[in-house]
């Protein structure tokens, strides 16, 4: 009788080898990559701009209401691709339309789609308001478009915020909703997490778009600074918490590449280095601070796109290791 | 073939012959002159022994029992038109002891465990044929957004071929790592307990082909019964017996029950069974609370930090 041998007696560390049924992880992987990867980020920032949209026009008054016209217009953008990346990461992308045959409760993604698709109504209804306004504006010869205090009905800016949350939080659910160790320990954590970086990317996309239109509004300028730094402190804080609550099976996020994409991508490049220059820019000279925010927006974007990175990526190899499941599940 | 009765408290020999558990007594008289007139009997035999679709239907897979013959796969595999795996087709051995198929996945929907464990008293030589738990709550069905999953009227899960539109929800949303989506058809796939062949009256391919009873097909209720007789049998004979899927193993943390029991003889880490997993769906109401709260604490944020500017 031969019994196939070769891989039972090597000497090297047998027991993480072959942890569990000769180390075959217990769950299977989720097959998303890169473009759930680009949805996440995408989706984050169209959902999350049009809630600050929404919250400059409901809160803000008059005064910087010429950021919503920014918002509703990033936000259109940012969602454009999110479509195309959802239905060509699916195994037959003919079907997409099955998502919308069904409503079911039980599960983030189908609550997701329908989320994803009156989001995508009223965000493109919103964008479309905007832009019929500043056509006749510039049909009027910029009489209009230059004051350009225009905001859409205080209805349609509710339901766009209350959309907008949905599609910047739901993300973090749907993975929480799932066997692998790093998304479903600490689900109380993930999802806040998730809603507090797409609001950081949000609002860090809104401040890139005022340097390619200017929004000639300082206040309001300062007002989306503010919200920015204090989202990214938010984000900072649930990010430690998160990685610290998760114990043993952060090990994925802690360790190798991941380790250092989160380390130096995620809390240096996207967080540590923005708060850092939002700290210090009242020092720089004027006419170095916009450019400051311009730097500390694109870092934060960065950040916030290895962020959505790290955690898919690892959750990938957190599914893949049967230690980690065989811990969590005793 | 004459089968040998292994399982000596077995009341009656599920799996041996087309016989539903539940769908009344009409055959027991008439067994052996089934077995000589089979072909002119079936149709009738279809209208009075098809399983009742109020009745739950599962699996008990005794590890005792099995002898790593791998008639269960190849019974699956050919009922099912199941091609044979791409990352073993070549190498046909995975070096893990006699196991070729290594997991459960799209293509395999019954895989034979083989542990070969030493120790001082000897070579512990364990086999187990792993399959779909048909889980009373399942994660994978909570999870798919389209419906294509389905529970059966036999109390099964299923996937609907013609509707899964490939999104992978369910793979990683299975706590046991069952459904997986095949590469080549873009589907997610598993066992569905052979739905096609309960309509047609039929016992599962993988329990008709069992030779050792270790895979039983019948009502949960009997089977679950019948597993934990076995259990404590083997128990008082010394045995490290686990009955797993009831709600002490297996089928915790709202799942609830497995409709595929197991008899283990050793942990079910051993068995790549997670011994206590949890529905996933548990996970949404504390992660949409939490992101509730941080859509209230923006919110907050937002009326205090813009209104400055009014």
């Amino acid at each position: 009788m031969t019994v196939p041998t070769s891989t039972r007696h090597e000497p090297e560390n047998e027991s993480t080898v072959r942890v569990g049924y000769y180390g075959v992880p217990v769950i299977h992987e989720p097959h998303w990559k890169w473009l759930v990867i680009g949805y996440f980020f995408f989706g984050g920032i169209s959902g999350s701009a049009a809630v600050i949209g929404a919250y400059v026009q409901l809160f803000g008054g008059p005064s910087i209401a010429r950021i919503g016209r920014h918002a509703a217009y990033v936000s259109m953008i940012a969602l454009a691709p999110c479509p195309l990346l959802l239905i060509l990461d699916l195994g037959r992308p003919s079907r997409f339309l099955n998502m919308l045959r069904a409503f079911r409760p039980s599960s983030p993604m189908s609550l997701g789609t329908w989320g994803l698709t009156a989001f995508g109504l009223l965000c493109t209804l919103s964008a479309a308001l905007h832009l019929l306004h500043d056509l006749a504006g510039r049909a009027d010869g910029g009489a209009a478009f230059s004051k350009s205090s225009y905001q859409g009905p205080t209805l349609l800016a509710s339901l766009n915020c209350l959309a907008g949350l949905f599609v910047a939080g739901y993300t973090g659910v749907l993975l929480a909703a799932t066997a692998v160790p790093l998304w479903s320990k600490r689900p109380g954590l993930l999802g806040p997490l998730f809603l507090s970086s797409a609001m950081t990317s949000g609002a860090a996309a809104l401040t890139a778009s005022t340097h390619i239109w200017p929004s000639g509004d300082h206040r309001a300028e300062d007002a989306l600074q503010r919200f920015e730094t204090i989202s990214t402190l938010i984000e900072g804080v649930l990010l430690l918490s998160w990685l610290s609550a998760l114990g043993p099976t952060a090990k994925p996020l802690t360790q190798g590449l991941m380790g250092y994409v989160v380390r130096n991508g995620v809390a240096g490049v996207g967080i540590a280095l923005p708060l850092t220059i939002s700290a210090i820019s009242h020092l720089l000279p004027s006419r170095f601070r916009r450019s400051a925010s311009l730097a500390s927006a694109a870092l934060t974007l960065t950040g916030v796109f290895a962020l959505r990175y790290a955690v898919v990526e690892g959750g990938r190899r957190s599914a893949n290791d049967p230690l980690a499941t065989i811990e969590m599940t005793g | 073939m004459m089968r040998t009765r292994i399982s000596p408290h077995h009341p009656r020999e599920f799996g041996s012959r087309d016989h539903f558990p539940g769908s009344g007594s009409v055959l027991e008289c008439a067994e052996s002159s089934l077995d000589r007139k089979c072909a002119d009997l079936i149709p009738i035999y279809n209208a009075v022994m098809k399983p009742d679709p109020s009745l739950q239907y599962g699996f008990l897979t005794d590890a005792t029992l099995c002898i790593g013959c791998k008639a269960c796969e190849v019974a699956c595999k050919q009922w099912n038109q199941l091609p044979a795996d791409s990352a073993s087709a070549m190498v046909g051995l995975s070096g893990f002891s006699y196991d070729n198929t290594i997991d459960l996945g799209a293509t395999t929907w019954r895989h034979v465990a083989f542990i070969e464990q030493d120790s001082p008293a000897g070579v512990a030589w364990l086999m187990l044929s792993d399959v779909c738990k048909h889980c009373v709550h399942a994660g994978c069905l909570d999870a798919c957004p389209t419906g294509a999953i389905v529970r059966t009227e036999f109390d099964t899960v299923v996937i609907q071929d013609n509707i899964c539109n490939g999104c992978g929800y369910c793979v990683p949303a299975c706590p046991f790592g069952v459904p997986q989506l095949d590469r080549s058809d873009g589907g997610s796939h598993k066992c569905t307990l052979c739905y096609d062949r309960l309509l047609g009256g039929m016992t599962p391919a993988c329990a008709k082909s069992c030779p050792t009873d270790s895979i039983r097909f019948g009502l949960v209720a009997e089977l679950r019964e019948d597993g934990r007789q076995r259990v404590d049998r083997l128990r008082s004979e010394g045995v490290d017996a686990h009955f797993y899927g009831d709600e002490h193993l297996g089928g915790t943390g709202g799942i609830g029950g497995l409709n595929a029991m197991f008899v283990l003889n050793g942990s079910p880490s051993m068995f790549g069974l997670p011994a206590r997993p949890s529905l996933p769906g548990h996970n949404i109401k504390p992660a949409a609370f939490g992101a509730l709260l941080t859509a209230a604490g923006f919110t907050l944020l937002a009326m205090i930090s813009m209104r400055r500017t009014r």
